[in-house]
């Protein structure tokens, strides 16, 4: 299926939201708009709350409070909006006991994708899984299975990619292989999301830094202008 | 903590008046049963125990209905609140039914409808105690268990209807159609006997409830997580 | 029609999923059927069945034996699910997430009926007794898909606790119980020779088990699963 017409441009748009397992806010008032084209970092200490706006974004959490709008609707809600969603998490959303080849082909079959064969086999060779394809992915290296797991995130062709900490666990040619992967899909038509524990090594590729802290987003600027946020950047040195 | 309301207190004291007089009621100005003799007066406070039982059990999936319309926890107070209560009148109704049979029926326990629908339910909402005690967080354990709490009222009829379809023995108190067979008639003052006993546990289930939703109240001022 | 079709067809790629994975793994067919026929012969020996008793116990050894067989289907499908988070994959799929619990649902009612099939012939070899009538797969079918849509509704459920695949047992049986009652007493009806007719309430209250508990599942599946 082509992506859905978009009537409204495409953002996301985080009006005041909240999250509160009862009395305890993990996010707080947070409001926060990402463009397209943006590439925005999202750092953070751990608990900072990163996972739980990954996963609100992603139609997976529901907000206790706030607005949400990925290009105009809530993916919680609004189910056509979840074609426009890609979502890497902490776990690689597998079946363990299928192969590479059949987790594809079922992912893509979940978002009626046309021509699966040719998109699934054009996934697998984008992310250098030929070799791997008729493996279960149980016997798949953690980093193999990261790829497959982004190639199952962007099979549909979404135009918003959140991902969460999609460097844990990779070796450095893996890791490589990411950068590149995200610099190549990353346009101006098209939204990434990425949150990182240690971002340094994409401060080259990513256009956005926000800084998650305290269950808001207390800053939010262009990686050019770094140098204008003495705090932000102490913060990226002190984890880096 | 906020301060014990004043139709708290009033209840609290009518309750006790109440269980006072109607156990005055039932052992001096009631007729002993001609056939069962005076065990049958342990008969006011079972009906009213299982029908105090199921009150909690309704309030509980209402509760829960609350909660998932709303997302407030204090409806999952009021659920959890009127199960537990709930639990504990189930488990006296058993029990008092079972002082009951072993004189009547000669034995402590029969495979009777409600019997077994009133035992079948306490290990129901039994259940629901072990499945929050499982869950990490209390808005899991709200949204979980409302779930629970109303499935689990919606199988009730059928459970009782499948239970009444395998077997009846037990007397039928208000008589429809063709159970007559097994009902047993009571006196003017046995009814109005009853009827003060029902009265009786419906303040008291009240109450039990409120106390126990301003100690929930209280635990999650506490600690949030908790409980 | 597009929103229906698109409904329908997530719906059949979670039971082709689920057919595929035990194609490959084949972990759970075999695990109940094996499982299954290991209660029967427990029980033959636990109560001593001579050939008289047995006749009359057929129904529910084949019943109990299919209702614990299928709880370990049930787990394993959600076990499944949980295992590197696929379900969250499920989830974001672009369609209603009733879709998921219908999938779900069936294909375990698949599964466990597969089971019951194959148990039909062994039954009979073992009691000297024709199972293998067409009335009893209609019970069956009736049986099992209200058993099995209600074991995959609380297997959501309990997946989320600590105690996971222990917990479902707990919750299922208590609620499922109107259910193996009336599939047990249906079956003895159709297998000493009765009409299908006269099992009329027995059937009655199955089918009404089958929609509530699909009902719910249309209705409550996506509150249980969203944090």
């Amino acid at each position: 299926m082509p992506t859905k017409t978009v009537q409204h441009p495409l953002q996301i748009h985080i009006q005041g939201l909240m999250k509160r397992y009862h009395r305890q806010p993990v996010l707080n008032q947070l409001s926060f708009t990402i463009a397209s084209g943006n590439f925005c970092l999202l750092v953070g200490d751990n608990g900072a709350g990163k996972t739980t706006l990954l996963r609100i974004l992603a139609g997976l959490v529901r907000p206790s409070q706030g607005e949400i709008t990925c290009c105009g609707s809530l993916p919680g809600v609004d189910t056509e909006i979840r074609r426009l969603i890609g979502y890497v998490g902490h776990k690689p959303m597998l079946y363990q006991d299928l192969t590479a080849l059949e987790n594809l082909c079922h992912y893509a079959e979940l978002y009626q994708i046309h021509n699966t064969k040719v998109k699934v086999s054009q996934a697998i060779q984008s992310f250098g899984l030929t070799a791997h394809q008729d493996q279960p992915v149980r016997t798949l290296s953690r980093g193999m299975q990261q790829r497959l797991s982004l190639a199952r995130a962007t099979l549909h062709n979404p135009v918003i990619l959140l991902l969460d900490e999609p460097y844990t666990g990779l070796d450095q040619q893996a890791a490589r292989l990411l950068d590149e992967t995200l610099q190549n899909w990353h346009s101006q038509d098209r939204i990434i999301l990425l949150a990182a524990h240690r971002p340094q090594r994409l401060l080259s590729i990513a256009s956005h830094v926000a800084w998650l802290k305290e269950g808001y987003i207390s800053t939010h600027v262009p990686v050019a202008e770094l140098s204008t946020t003495p705090s932000l950047r102490r913060y990226l040195q002190e984890v880096a | 903590m906020p301060k014990k309301p004043d139709l708290l207190i009033i209840l609290d004291i009518l309750a006790l008046i109440l269980i006072l007089t109607a156990l005055v009621v039932i052992f001096v100005f009631t007729p002993i049963e001609a056939i069962m003799g005076s065990v049958q007066k342990v008969f006011y406070f079972h009906v009213s125990s299982a029908w105090a039982g199921m009150v909690c059990f309704i309030l509980g999936a209402v509760g829960g209905t609350g909660y998932l319309l709303t997302r407030r926890i204090r409806w999952d107070w009021l659920s959890s609140a009127a199960i537990e209560v709930g639990l504990i009148f189930s488990i006296i109704a058993i029990l008092s039914g079972m002082i009951w049979a072993r004189p009547i029926w000669n034995t402590w326990w029969v495979w009777d409808p409600r019997l077994t629908t009133t035992a079948i339910m306490t290990l129901i909402y039994g259940a629901y105690f072990i499945l929050r005690t499982g869950l990490n967080t209390s808005e899991a354990r709200a949204r979980l268990g409302a779930v629970y709490a109303i499935l689990a009222v919606l199988t009730v009829p059928l459970t009782f209807f499948s239970i009444r379809l395998f077997r009846t023995i037990h007397p039928v108190v208000i008589a429809t159609g063709s159970e007559t067979g097994s009902a047993f008639s009571m006196s003017p003052r046995m009814l109005t006997a009853l009827l003060l006993s029902l009265l009786t546990f419906t303040i008291l289930l009240t109450v039990l409830v409120w106390h126990r939703y301003r100690l929930a109240q209280l635990q999650s001022e506490i600690n949030p997580e908790a409980a | 029609m597009k929103a229906l079709h698109n409904y329908l067809h997530v719906l059949w790629q979670v039971v082709r999923k689920d057919i595929q994975v035990e194609w490959r793994g084949r972990q759970g067919l075999p695990v109940m059927l094996v499982f299954a026929l290991m209660i029967v012969f427990l029980f033959n020996f636990a109560l001593q069945l001579s050939p008289e008793l047995q006749a009359g116990l057929t129904s529910g050894l084949l019943w109990v034996s299919l209702a614990f067989a299928s709880t370990l289907g049930l787990n394993r499908s959600i076990s499944l699910e949980r295992e590197s988070s696929a379900l969250d994959g499920l989830l974001m799929a672009p369609v209603a997430r009733s879709a998921i619990f219908f999938g779900k649902a069936l294909g375990n009612f698949g599964f466990t009926t597969l089971v019951g099939l194959l148990l039909l012939p062994l039954f009979s070899l073992f009691y000297g007794q024709n199972l293998l009538k067409p009335s009893l797969v209609l019970v069956m079918l009736l049986g099992l898909g209200a058993y099995t849509s209600l074991g995959t509704l609380l297997s959501s459920l309990s997946i989320q606790s600590r105690t996971r695949d222990i917990l479902l047992p707990v919750l299922l049986y208590p609620l499922a119980l109107p259910i193996l009652i009336a599939a047990v007493e249906a079956s003895r009806g159709v297998l000493s020779g009765q009409a299908l007719g006269d099992q009329r309430s027995w059937l009655y209250l199955l089918l009404a088990g089958l929609l509530l508990f699909n009902a719910a599942g249309l209705l409550f599946f996506e509150t249980i699963l969203e944090e």
